[in-house]
Formats: structure tokens, sequence, C-alpha cells
């Protein structure tokens, strides 16, 4: 098994905190290097986050999922021992023993990353049909924009090694950050890889999952920011 | 309608976003200025002597001095939207990058840069620097 100690995993959190509390726990159990970036939250999560035990960094003001995630890469960039990164969503969707095996696939393959998917092998656990339909157009949507196939999109688990982490450099703030990730493989030539990974749809996460209509603004903005790619 | 129309919008749309990719240049810069100024004579003089918005628009073929100036309105209206959009999503930007250094140094400031320590927990870590 890899090393433990120089994974760091990224926790980006808004308005959790129900739950982040337990994620942050379960992660501990595992990972003795966790930092939760509390996105503006106004209930509270930040307090959860650091009852957990979990490093917090917190935004002054709401910025989105991708920045948060941006940021709590940044972090982990600081720490010269960090190997790899691992991202995990704040909502209890993930599981612990999954981020375990991408880590260890991850070194073991010699990839620069690993991203999750919940339809290679083991299925998604109560995913409505109407998402399972949309995430396979989305699919072919990061196809066209980005040039990289997956089986999923927009799937927060990941894993991918310090270099990786390095040229990332996300400047999408909302869910794009997603298409600028596959963008990013598809620029740096990076060597990765799908790992099945089950996904948890509990009463909580699909009161506060996307809304599906977002999926427009997502597409809408990924497309001016590639017209827009390389000139500030 | 007439066909033509179609590849001149596209051509109109295109022109725009490669000037606005270039938009940092100083040649483009100092050109919507120059633009500005323009514009602003233009108006003085259309003020100072009404009769000129007609004759231009009878020469283009508009029928109206006053439609000329609406069509020019909205041209001017469009490009001003997209170049304030493009300072905007600049200044969005940058604010996330300030907002992100100062969260971080915080947190360094705070917990130092040493393993997690939650409180009474125990949990071991290297030292930081």
């Amino acid at each position: 098994m890899a090393s433990h100690s120089q994974v760091w995993v990224v926790v980006p959190t808004y308005n959790e905190a129900p739950v982040v509390g337990d994620v942050l726990r379960g992660l501990l159990a595992v990972f003795p290097q966790v930092v939760a970036v509390d996105d503006g939250s106004t209930d509270g999560s930040g307090d959860a986050i650091r009852q957990a035990g979990a490093r917090l960094v917190t935004h002054p003001i709401n910025m989105g999922a991708g920045a948060a995630l941006q940021t709590g890469i940044d972090f982990a960039l600081r720490d010269p021992n960090m190997r790899t990164v691992v991202t995990f969503d704040a909502d209890g969707q993930h599981r612990v023993e999954d981020a375990v095996g991408m880590v260890e696939y991850l070194s073991r393959r010699d990839l620069d990353v690993v991203i999750g998917s919940r339809f290679l092998g083991s299925e998604a656990v109560n995913m409505p049909a109407s998402k399972r339909r949309l995430l396979k157009v989305a699919t072919v949507f990061e196809k066209l924009t980005s040039g990289v196939k997956l089986t999923d999109a927009h799937q927060g688990l990941r894993a991918f090694n310090r270099g990786f982490a390095q040229k990332l450099q996300m400047r999408t703030p909302d869910m794009g950050w997603a298409s600028e990730f596959l963008s990013r493989i598809q620029e740096t030539e990076a060597r990765f890889e799908e790992y099945p990974v089950s996904v948890e749809y509990s009463e909580y996460s699909r009161a506060k999952g996307q809304r599906s209509i977002n999926s427009v603004n997502i597409g809408i903005d990924v497309l001016i920011n590639r017209l827009l790619r390389g000139h500030r | 309608m007439q066909w033509i129309k179609v590849p001149l919008i596209l051509a109109v749309l295109l022109v725009m976003v490669a000037l606005f990719q270039r938009r940092q240049r100083v040649e483009f810069r100092a050109g919507s200025r120059l633009l500005a100024l323009g514009l602003g004579m233009l108006a003085v003089l259309s003020v100072a002597f009404p009769g000129i918005p007609q004759a231009v628009a009878d020469r283009l073929g508009v029928a109206r001095g006053t439609d000329l100036i609406l069509y020019m309105l909205i041209v001017v209206f469009v490009l001003t939207s997209l170049g304030l959009y493009f300072r905007l999503r600049e200044a969005d930007e940058r604010l996330r990058r300030l907002a992100r250094s100062m969260a971080i140094e915080r947190a360094l400031n705070e917990q130092g840069f040493a393993n997690p320590s939650p409180e009474g927990d125990g949990r071991q870590g290297d030292a930081g620097p």
C-alpha cells in the first residue's frame, strides 16, 4: 500500500454541516491529511470541519465548487511531501474504500490521473434514470469539447499525482471545473484511467444535488471558456 | 430575406470574437478610444446640425436618420456589453485569486503546516516549516 502520509484529500464544502463531519471522520481514519475548503458556508460547516479534525481553509466569500477545489489543491501543493491529491465530495456520496483503491491504482499503474466512474462495473445505487441519461449526454459533450472520452461525467472522486496537480490551475469557478480538468488532461498528455466506484444517492445528496437544468449553464460556460482559452 | 445577410452577420460575430481575444493589445485599446472620440464628435456635430444624420441615412439607403442612429446604438451597446462582460470575468478571476491566497495564508498561519491536530485526538504529525 502506498504511503498515505503523502496523500492529501481535498473536500470542497458548501453548506454541508449535517454530513461533512462524518465524511471527514471516515476519511481521517485512513488518510492522515484531509483539507476541507469551506466555500463561504452559512450553516456552520466550518465548525463541523474543525470538530472532525480536518484542516480547514475558509473562503471569505462563496466562489463555487471549482474555485474551492483549486484552493484545496493549492493548499496541498504547499506541502513539499505531498505526492498525491484525492478529491472527495462533502455530501457523503463517495466511499472511502474507493479513494483508497484509486490511490493504490494510481501508483501501481504509474498514472498521472485516476477518475472515478459510476458506470464501470459496479452500479450507481439509487441513481435516478433521468440523471443517468443526462450524464450520457454530458460524456458526449465532454468528448467533443475536450477530446477525452470517459464513461462518466462530473464525477467528484479523482486522484492525481503532484505533477498534474501543479499543471492543473483551474480557472473555472463553478461546476464546469470537471470539463476544464479533462481539457488539462488533454493538453498535458497526462496518463489517465477510469476506476469503477460506487456512489450512494441518499435522500440527502439527492435533495442537495445539481438541478438538471443547470447543465445548460455549465455547458455554455464550458464553451465560452474554450473560446477564450489562453486569452486573458 | 436575402441570404447574403447570413454570412454578413456571421462575419460580424467572428470579427467581434477575434477582436475581444486580442483586446489586451495596445492597438485595440487605442482603436476603441479613437472610435469613442469619433463618436463623441459625431454626436456633437449632429446635435448642432440635425440634418447630418438624415443626409448620411439617405446616402446609405436607410429610410430615416433616427433609424441610422438606432442601428449605431445597437452596435455600440452590444460591443459595450461584451466588453463589460469580459472585464467582469477578469475581475472575478482576480478576486478569486486574492481570496484564495488569503484563505490559504490564514489557514497556514492559524494551524502551521504540521499535520492536523484535532482537539484532544492526539494524532501525531511531522513537523511543518
